[in-house]
This record gives C-alpha cells, structure tokens and sequence, in this order.
C-alpha cells in the first residue's frame, strides 16, 4: 500500500512537495494550534474527533430506525438522518473553509518571497489547492467513517442486497464530497471575485468582514433551517422556498435521485444541486485560474496599507487608563488577528450554536412560557464557553517582539494589570452574551424568574472569569505560550463527560430554587461569596505576583561530557586537530 | 532632584556563562549626546536593554540621577524614553491606536497626550496615515512611530538604538538636530548606531565597545589628539575592527566566483 504513495511522492516535483508541505502548514496555521509543530500527530487528533462524532451519529441513526414501527416511520427517520448527516458535512466543512479563510489564496508574503523564485504560478495553484483539499478531504472521510458504511449498509443492502448496497454507497460518497466540494466551491469563489474586483485594500478590509458573515451564515443556516421530519413536510408549499433555498435539502436530493428512491415530485431539488455545482465548480475554478494570474501581481504592486477610515475613531474611557488601554487592545487584537479570532470562533461556534438552538425553539413556541432546564443550561453553556473560550485565546500571543513596549512602560502594580485584564474578559466575553441571553430570555415567563436567573447568570459571569484568571499573571495576547500540547480528544471528550452533568445538575437546582424564594437566597449567597472570594483571592495573588512574558524559561546550554574535546592548531597551511585521552 | 544623569557600574551580561557585556562602566551626561559604538555582536544592544529594564543584568549596577535604577524603577521608567533598535511594534493596530495605547500605559492625561500625538503625527508626516494599520507603514513610518512613542512623555532619559534605520534623507536630518535640541534642552541622550559619520556630528563624547568590553570612553576631540587620527572612523577602525576589510570583499567575491 504504501509503495504506490512512496512512488506518487518521489515523482511529485521537488517544489511542488516542499510548497504543498509549507501551505499545509499554514491550513492548519502551526502558530494558532501547534502541538509541538507535530502536523501527524494533530491531523490525528483533528481526525479522531471527527470519527468519534460519526459513531455517534451513526448509533443515533441505527438506534433510531430500529425502534420504527410502520414504512413511514422508516422513511421519515431515514430522510431526517439523511439530511442531517449532509447538513452536518456541510457545516464542517464551511468552518473549516472560514477558519483556513486566508491561506486560500497567496498573501503578500507568499508573493514577495515565492514570486523572485524560479516556481511557476501553476505550481504554486496546485501546491495550495492540494494542501487544502487535503483537510477537507480528510474531514469528509472522517466525519462519515461509521455512517458512510452503514446508511448505505441499511438503507441499500436489506431490501436490495449488494448491488443495492453499492448503489447506495457511491450515492452517500458522491453526495458527501459533492456537497462539501459545493462549500468549499462556493467560499473560493466568493473570496476570489472579491479579490478580482475590488481594489487591495478594499478588499483587506471587506474580507475579515466576510469571514464573519459567512461564519454566521453557516452556523445560522444549520441551526434555524426546519429539520426533514417526514415526506408531508417536504410536500407542503409554505416550506417550498426553504428548501429551494438551501442548499443541504438540494444534495439530500440528489442523494435520494443517486440511489433511486426521490419521488418525481422533487427531482427539481436535485436539479438544483447539479447546477449549483457545475456554478461553484465553474467559479471556484475561474477564482483560482484569475487570482494566479492577476491577483498575486496585485498583491505585490497594490500596498497593504489600509487607508484610514473616515469614521468616527472615538475611544471611550473605560475606568482609568490603564484599564482602557488593555480592553482596547484586547478588542482590537481579537476583531484584527486572524489567528485570534478564529481561536475564538471555535468557541463562539458553540456559543452561537446553543443560542441558536434556544432562539429556534423560542420562535416556534405559540407565546412566553415558563422557564425550562434546557434554557438554563443553554444560557450557562453560553457563559461559560465564552468566559473560558476567551481566557484561553487570551494566552496566545500576538507580537512577542514588540512586548518590549508594555515591559518598558509597566509603571503600575500587577494587581492594576490583572484587573485590567479581567475587565477585559467580562466586558468583551461575559457582558455581551449575557445581553443575548437576556434578549432570548424575553420568551420566558414569569419576569420575576427571568430577572432572578439573569441576576445568577451575571454573578456566574464573574466566577467564570475569575476561575478563569487563577495563576494568569499576564497582559492578554502578550504571552509566549503556544496552545496546541493538550491532546484535543482528551479535552473534548472529558470536556463532554464532566462539564455537561455538572451543568445539568446546577440547571436543575436553579430550576428547584426559583419556584422556592428561601433556596434562591441561599443560591444567591452562595454564590455571591464565591463570586467575592474569588475576586478578593485573585487581587491579593496578584499583589505579589510579577507579569510575565515568557512561559518558558530561558535555554541553558548543558553538555554531557561524553565526547573528548577537539581543538585545532594552527600553522602555515591551516589547522590540525589534536586528539585528547580520554 | 539631583541633575540627571545616566552611571553604568561595572555591569556585565553573561548568557550561558558567554559575556555578552564584560564589566562595563560609563557616564552618559545631561546636555550632551553620548554615542555608544561598536562591531555587530559587541553587547551594544544589550547595554541598552540593560539600561531599559528589559533584561537583568549578571553583576553591576546602573544609576540614573544618583539612584540605582532597580529601587524604583518605575518611576526611572517614567523618565525614560527608548527606541529599540528594531521597529517591533504591534502592527494590528494604527499608528494613532498605538500611540494612544503607550500615552495611556503611561497614564498620561488624555487631552494633553492627544494633542501631543496629533502635534507629534503632524511634524513626522505621519498624520495622513495615522489611521491606517502599522502592519502596512514601511520602516522609515514604523521608525517615527517609535520616536513618538519614545517622546510623548517628554522623557529626561532618551535611549536610541539605530534610532536613523529606515528614515530617508529628510527626516534623518530633522531627527540628527532633534537629538541635538534635546540634549541642549538638558536631556541625557544615549545614542547607539553605526553610522559613524552622524555619530561625529552630533556626539560629544563616545563610548566603543569591542567583544563585550569598553575600548574606549572618551570626548571625540580628545580621541582625535590621543590617536592622532583625522576621524571617528579611523579610530573607531582602529579599536574595534580586525579583519583586513580589502581583503575580506576579495575572498568573498573570490568564493562566489569559483
């Protein structure tokens, strides 16, 4: 097996290959989410939580048909884990496309450097395609490793036997990479055309806008679309513009038309797929030919220099200086570094995903109702995935090199800098999810318990944060630790055992002690002073503590002594080595 | 207050038992630019950043104004202002953001430092471009942004190091007599380049530093009638250059030639 990949390798040209090896790289971005520059090791992890949903998902689908009783039931379980399934592809794929945002195409630094080289633009396309298409090929492969087997297993081989199952399995294959190709596609084309068509520096600015929108688009759309229940909902017309529109119900369509099992009434979805496709494909394709042709030398010739906007360029005061200097930067490194906000965007996914999930259900209730469970948990989840999310993004470092200008100006106390830094963490993770939570909040009845859990959650809030900042004796972003050393699988999984229950339970206490006045002040107490005794814990640490910089500490150089020392003589014709007894 | 004043007490750097700075002591004086010279790798920097803070020093110790700087170095960090000898800056951000940033880490009051920055911006050219990201100035930009950043103060200490890096023709000279006008206006200046020409310009006294160790502390003119040598340069050959320089460009022009 490996003898025809060693022979591929060893015929691939020698600039291709270290090309492809430095874009793969920068897909994954070492710098974000290094473990230890170990690109295996992390493909890996990357690989085996993926595989690890799919299970899941798949013992979901199997458990779930197994407990139909009539056709019916059958086909619609069947549609919905379908859809599902090509929903959830699509959706990992669009994030993996907005997190590898801007090593899609080369940035000044490829051209400046690559261009006085003696590489072809082609190389340089293929050498960046190939690295791409590599994650997204591995997280297709990964993502329906169980159910890529199954479905087709179920659904193809029970009523139609092997060749049944074959048909089946070159449907869901062929749908699966056609509708993350039709992500992938569509992303490249979007980014490419602006690219064309905008000048430079328009185009620097509008494109960290558009990763945004496009990051919430696709959270957006997978969260709040209607999940296929049953073949009637497919068939009534007040859903027809939903699934014309959107593009996972096209491929469950061709799914369906691959396999030989759509009903006629709805070839027009899959049809839809085929052209969009055959769009995106036409598109992607143009984007790519055009910016290597055209954009890289705009790249070089059009400055970076993004003009000043016209705006309003107010900075208001937050407490002292000190306290606005921090927050300000903070702010600015996570909406300008790419590296930081993708960082966070995986924790402000889940966020989004949680309160998504809480809006969809608020706007398909009648009218206001009364609090539930899953609307506390959903809320504390929110807080806490973005308190923490942001504290850890906090330890990636921006700039170690221009630190020298905080170390130099450091003229107050560390405590001052630790509250700067927790302010920080409230005002830009805490204050504006609770406000979410507040507004979705609003479909909750009765008031006096909204207001009650709000109150708890604002509170939780700021132990979250202090939790959080326990032993962070730094300036956010200024740190020379590298995330990535923890093993990803072992985080998300106990992360999944240990974090759930606990929140569920704290949910279902709340829930006990807003319909009981006595145990909501006992609550309230409880966790006022730990809200109290972690703030006055972290101020007093950070009275004696000292800010640092560097996580690790400065390299010794040590020898073992094991080798006899050489030295040289010199003379007339050069050097002779002496040879030492050892 | 004592007048200012910047004393270096037999302050040595060693790094992996390496000197870096080998027991070196010196007086840079209020009113007077000092230079402080030497080959690549000979610890200039490293005096430098000594004097900053930025990093401890193995033995020695450093006053300024009659006081150890390590007894309160807080407030020496407020008198002091520096230029690093890259332009390491925070490049997200825009020239008048990092301006502002370092005006409010030095708690200066926000009306008086935002008139100053805007003076400031005005003066070096920079004004049109302040809003823009530093990540798209070129040196010469990222090299006035230091300098504003190093003066907004109005520090009593000012620590350049290749302070003209980057700066073309013009600003250069705005910057040669800027260093002069501070000095006059009883700032200590501690001014560390290559440009040996600039040095004799506006230095009055030189410090040479060659392998980690001083080689020489002296007034320029007082240098000249020592070593009966017409410039800085030829001293500075002199005490701190050993490879036969002719000879070097041949070898080398001989070996990308074979």
């Amino acid at each position: 097996m490996h003898k025809p990949i060693e022979w591929l390798i060893a015929h691939l040209p020698l600039d291709f290959r270290v090309l492809y090896r430095q874009f793969l790289l920068r897909v994954i971005d070492l710098e974000t989410l290094s473990i230890q520059a170990d690109i295996p090791r992390f493909l890996g992890q990357f690989a085996g939580v993926l595989m690890m949903l799919s299970m899941i998902h798949t013992i979901g689908f199997y458990v779930s048909l197994a407990s139909t009783r009539s056709p019916q039931d059958f086909l619609a379980v069947s549609w919905y884990f379908e859809h599902h399934f090509i929903a959830t592809m699509m959706l990992v794929v669009g994030l993996f496309t907005v997190i590898a945002w801007d090593s899609t195409f080369p940035d000044r630094r490829d051209a400046m450097i690559l261009a006085p080289l003696p590489i072809a633009s082609r190389t340089l396309l293929f050498a960046k395609v190939a690295s791409s298409c590599s994650i997204w090929l591995l997280a297709v492969v990964t993502l329906n490793f169980a159910s890529g087997f199954v479905l087709p297993l179920v659904l193809g081989y029970a009523p139609s036997g092997l060749l049944g199952f074959l048909r089946h399995l070159t449907a869901y294959w062929f749908t699966m990479i056609a509708a993350s190709g039709f992500v992938y596609g569509l992303v490249l084309t979007i980014q490419g055309l602006t690219a064309l068509l905008l000048p430079r520096r328009l185009f620097l600015r509008l494109s960290a806008i558009l990763q945004l929108a496009t990051f919430g688009l696709f959270l957006g759309v997978y969260f709040l679309q209607p999940s296929l229940s049953s073949p009637p909902v497919l068939a009534e017309t007040r859903n027809q513009w939903i699934f014309a529109s959107s593009p996972s119900f096209w491929f469950f369509a061709l799914f369906n038309q691959l396999n030989g099992t759509l009903p006629p009434a709805l070839s027009w979805l899959a049809y839809r797929a085929w052209i969009g496709l055959g769009f995106v494909s036409a598109g992607s394709l143009a984007s790519l030919l055009l910016c290597y042709m055209h954009t890289m030398q705009k790249t070089i010739e059009q400055p970076d220099l993004v003009p000043g906007a016209r705006g309003l360029h107010w900075t208001p005061r937050l407490g002292n200086s000190l306290t606005t200097a921090i927050v300000f930067f903070t702010l600015r490194s996570l909406l300008r570094s790419r590296q930081h906000r993708v960082a966070y965007a995986f924790y402000l996914a889940i966020v989004c995903a949680i309160a998504l999930s809480v809006a969809r259900g608020a706007l398909a209730a009648p009218g206001p109702g009364a609090i539930t469970r899953g609307f506390l948990m959903s809320t504390f989840m929110m807080i806490l995935f973005a308190v923490v999310g942001l504290s850890r993004v906090f330890a990636l470092p921006i700039s170690l090199t221009a630190n020298w200008v905080l170390r130099v100006a450091q003229l107050r106390p560390t405590e001052k800098y630790f509250s700067a830094t927790r302010q920080s963490l409230l005002l830009i993770a805490a204050v504006p999810w609770w406000i979410v939570a507040a507004a979705l909040s609003l479909s909750f009845r009765p008031v006096h318990q909204v207001a009650a859990h709000l109150a708890i959650l604002a509170v939780i809030g700021s132990v979250l944060a202090d939790l959080s900042l326990i032993g962070f004796s730094k300036v956010p972003f200024t740190c020379s630790y590298l995330p990535g050393k923890s093993n990803i699988q072992y985080v998300f999984w106990c992360f999944a055992m240990a974090v759930i229950p606990i929140v569920a339970l704290a949910a279902d206490y709340e829930l006990h002690a807003l319909n009981h006045p006595r145990d909501l002040v006992v609550l309230g107490i409880i966790l006022g002073l730990a809200a109290w005794g972690l703030w006055a814990f972290n101020r007093h640490r950070a009275r004696s503590a000292v800010l640092y910089y560097e996580e690790l500490p400065e390299e010794v150089i040590t020898t073992l002594g094991l080798i006899a020392p050489r030295s040289f003589v010199g003379h007339g014709d050069g050097y002779t080595e002496i040879k030492h007894e050892s | 207050m004592q007048k200012a004043m910047l004393e270096l007490r037999n302050v040595s750097k060693h790094f992996s038992g390496i000197p870096a700075v080998d027991n070196a002591s010196f007086i840079a004086r209020a009113g007077q630019v000092t230079g402080y010279l030497g080959p690549n790798g000979s610890g200039k920097s490293t005096t430098i950043k000594m004097i900053t803070g930025l990093i401890e020093m193995t033995f020695g110790q450093i006053f300024f104004a009659g006081k150890p700087i390590h007894d309160d170095l807080i407030a020496y960090k407020r008198r002091m202002g520096y230029v690093p000898e890259e332009p390491y800056l925070y490049t997200h951000l825009s020239g008048a953001e990092y301006l502002t940033m370092v005006s409010q880490l030095r708690d200066l009051p926000p009306r008086q430092s935002a008139e100053r920055i805007d003076g400031l911006l005005r003066l070096f050219s920079l004004y049109d471009d302040r809003h823009a990201s530093i990540s798209g100035y070129s040196k010469g930009m990222r090299q006035k942004v230091l300098l504003i950043a190093a003066l907004l103060h109005n520090p009593d200490l000012i620590l350049l190091d290749e302070p003209f890096s980057g700066l073309d023709v013009a600003s250069a000279l705005v910057l040669r007599s800027l260093i002069q006008e501070l000095a006059a206006r009883g700032k200590v200046v501690l001014f560390s380049s290559h440009e040996l020409d600039t040095v004799e310009r506006i230095c009055s006294h030189v410090v040479i530093l060659h392998r980690a160790k001083l080689v020489a502390d002296d007034s320029i003119e007082h240098l000249r009638s020592l070593m009966k040598l017409p410039t800085l340069e030829k001293i500075f050959a002199q005490l701190a250059v050993e490879q036969d320089s002719p000879a070097m460009a041949r070898q080398i022009a001989d070996l990308i030639d074979a």
